[in-house]
């Protein structure tokens, strides 16, 4: 069992506090996610969007109590703080306009020159960033990826490809795009692609939930991308695409189950704040305070060895599962017809099924819990 | 009684939720045998000046959820004998959508391998036809409204593992899958959970 500092439940209690904001724009966003301005202002979004920014490239606004605990170079911390935050919900926090899971790409990847484009382009949260790297039909592999960056004869590379199920993608502004510079296991590479371009198309999908992560396809037709956009030329050819991709996905992956137990742990609160006695809620409680455990010591080991997965990957899939699993009791736990009452409770169930399809499916992950069970990972 | 768990199951595999559920509603009044404020029925079964509740989801379905105000009754014979047919239609309905997942999967790849051959899937879609010969015959041999519930509990589960099999394409709005959410939806009016274990 993971004992939190009192720096860790600061945060926690912090972020417990500012999922109140996200839960009471949760609806509207989930009916019209296009309709975000009345949602722009929000003090969340802006503390959010300070703290997926490194300190040196942040904005000029007043500090909150939580930007000033946060130390920003953990994954348990950003796992409790997250966890509340969904709580409050998850969709709405993906409609934040903030770095996020480009953000953490761009750190791990980009020159000081990238990283300042990048975050500064999210100064004022007005504009979405993306990752763009699960293609149609190659979602289980994104190795097979056909996206081209082709070179352009001058220095710089011809983006053209299609990719689907990306975050914010149809209204991003600044992103991050893998493709290939050729057939190679070494030539995956990622480029910084500002938005809106000639060549490029954004549509955005509708989806049984999560809306508010405005899920995308785009499509880059011939779409020029200068030689100083290609991320991790600093880096050796080991590091330049995938490398950072698994790294990323490592934290990530931990942080999509921190999501799932957020949601999990709202749904049922949610459930015994309107029927105390709702058969069966005890037990959802304990399963979902249990995930939250798994989850805070999955993310502990990352921080011990980041390079490990195996963890992260059978808290995922242990997370997902009990989320699901309460998502299914919430829908009988309001007596008949409580999920047509109960549209905010209706919508987390909703929800939590995307988890599955976000840093690799179940199947992905019951193959490194396998690996990782052969490599002795279970023990160390 | 005229309408059998065959046919409710042939017309849910064959024509889907919406006409299932009609075939289910021919049954009892449902102003008389809903068990809660609202009920799922086909938009075109809406009776006149009734009050309804929409959701984006089951509007694709053509299904819409029926005011029944006042007092509702609990346990009937006429309830448990919906709650039976109406498993038979979601039976149907999930068998519908695993043959598009057997097909979506047969033309998937990994590597040079279509991932209907992979073990795991192999084992999955096992799993979710023999989980839906356990549940035929439980819902044909029970006649309590726990076990009739406890039903519907293990085709919510069921219906996620075969959602699962198209991958993201499954959690689009405008993929069939969303049906199956959907009839999770339509069950959730229809049966009461009380009594049934998380």
């Amino acid at each position: 069992m993971i004992d939190l500092d009192d720096r860790l439940r600061a945060v926690r209690e912090l972020s417990r506090d500012a999922a109140e904001d996200l839960r009471a724009r949760a609806l509207s966003i989930d009916i019209d996610p296009d309709a975000m301005d009345d949602h722009y202002d929000s003090p969340v979004f802006a503390m959010v969007r300070q703290a997926d920014t490194p300190p040196e490239y942040r904005e000029d606004i007043a500090s909150t109590p939580l930007l000033r605990v946060l130390d920003r170079g953990s994954c348990l911390e950003n796992v409790v703080g997250l966890m509340e935050l969904a709580r409050g919900d998850v969709a709405t926090l993906l409609a934040c306009p903030a770095p996020g899971l480009a953000g953490v790409f761009v750190e791990l990847l980009g020159s000081p020159a990238q990283k300042e484009r990048f975050f500064t382009r999210m100064h004022g949260g007005r504009t979405w960033p993306f990752f763009a790297m699960t293609e149609l039909g190659r979602g289980n592999d994104a190795t097979a990826m056909e996206t081209r960056l082709d070179p352009d004869g001058d220095g710089g590379r011809i983006l053209t490809g299609n990719k689907c199920y990306i975050g914010n993608g149809a209204r991003g502004s600044i992103g991050v795009v893998f493709g290939r510079t050729g057939r190679s296991a070494l030539s995956i590479r990622a480029a910084l692609v500002e938005l809106p371009t000639d060549g490029w198309h954004g549509e955005r999908l509708d989806m049984i939930g999560l809306r508010g992560a405005y899920i995308s396809k785009l499509t880059f037709d011939d779409v020029r991308v200068p030689e100083d956009a290609l991320l991790g030329a600093h880096l050796p050819v080991t590091r330049r695409g995938i490398w950072g991709a698994i790294k990323t996905f490592n934290h990530m992956r931990i942080r999509i189950a921190a999501s799932a137990v957020g949601t999990a742990l709202a749904m049922t609160e949610y459930v015994l704040e309107h029927r105390k006695t709702a058969p069966g809620g005890q037990l959802a409680q304990a399963r979902a305070e249990a995930a939250k455990e798994l989850v805070y010591e999955a993310a502990a080991r990352i921080d011990r060895d980041p390079e490990r997965g195996y963890l992260s990957s059978a808290a995922k899939l242990g997370a997902l599962r009990m989320a699901v699993e309460t998502a299914q009791w919430a829908h009988g736990a309001l007596g008949p017809a409580g999920m047509i009452e109960h549209p905010l409770l209706e919508k987390w169930t909703r929800d939590v099924y995307a988890f599955e399809f976000m840093e690799g499916t179940g199947n992905i992950q019951r193959l490194h819990v396998a690996r990782g069970y052969q490599a002795g990972d279970a023990d160390g | 009684m005229s309408t059998s768990m065959l046919e409710c199951e042939q017309t849910g595999r064959e024509e889907g939720l919406a006409a299932g559920l009609a075939k289910v509603l021919t049954v009892a009044a449902v102003a008389d045998t809903a068990p809660g404020p609202y009920a799922a029925v086909p938009v075109g079964d809406v009776p006149g000046g009734a009050a309804v509740r929409t959701h984006s989801l089951a509007d694709i379905e053509g299904i819409v959820f029926v005011e029944c105000p006042g007092e509702r009754p609990r346990g009937t014979y006429h309830l448990v004998e919906i709650g039976r047919l109406l498993a038979a239609v979601r039976l149907g309905l999930l068998r519908r959508t695993l043959d598009l997942a057997v097909e979506h999967l047969t033309n998937r790849f990994a590597g040079e391998e279509a991932l209907i051959r992979k073990q795991l899937i192999i084992g999955s879609v096992a799993d979710v036809m023999a989980g839906v010969e356990m549940l035929r015959a439980y819902a044909r041999s029970q006649q309590d409204p726990v076990t009739v519930a406890d039903v519907h509990t293990q085709i919510d589960a069921l219906g996620w593992q075969v959602a699962q099999m198209f991958g993201a394409a499954g959690y689009l709005a405008d993929h069939p899958a969303r049906a199956l959410y959907v009839s999770a939806l339509v069950a959730g009016t229809w049966i009461d959970k009380e009594g049934v274990k998380a």
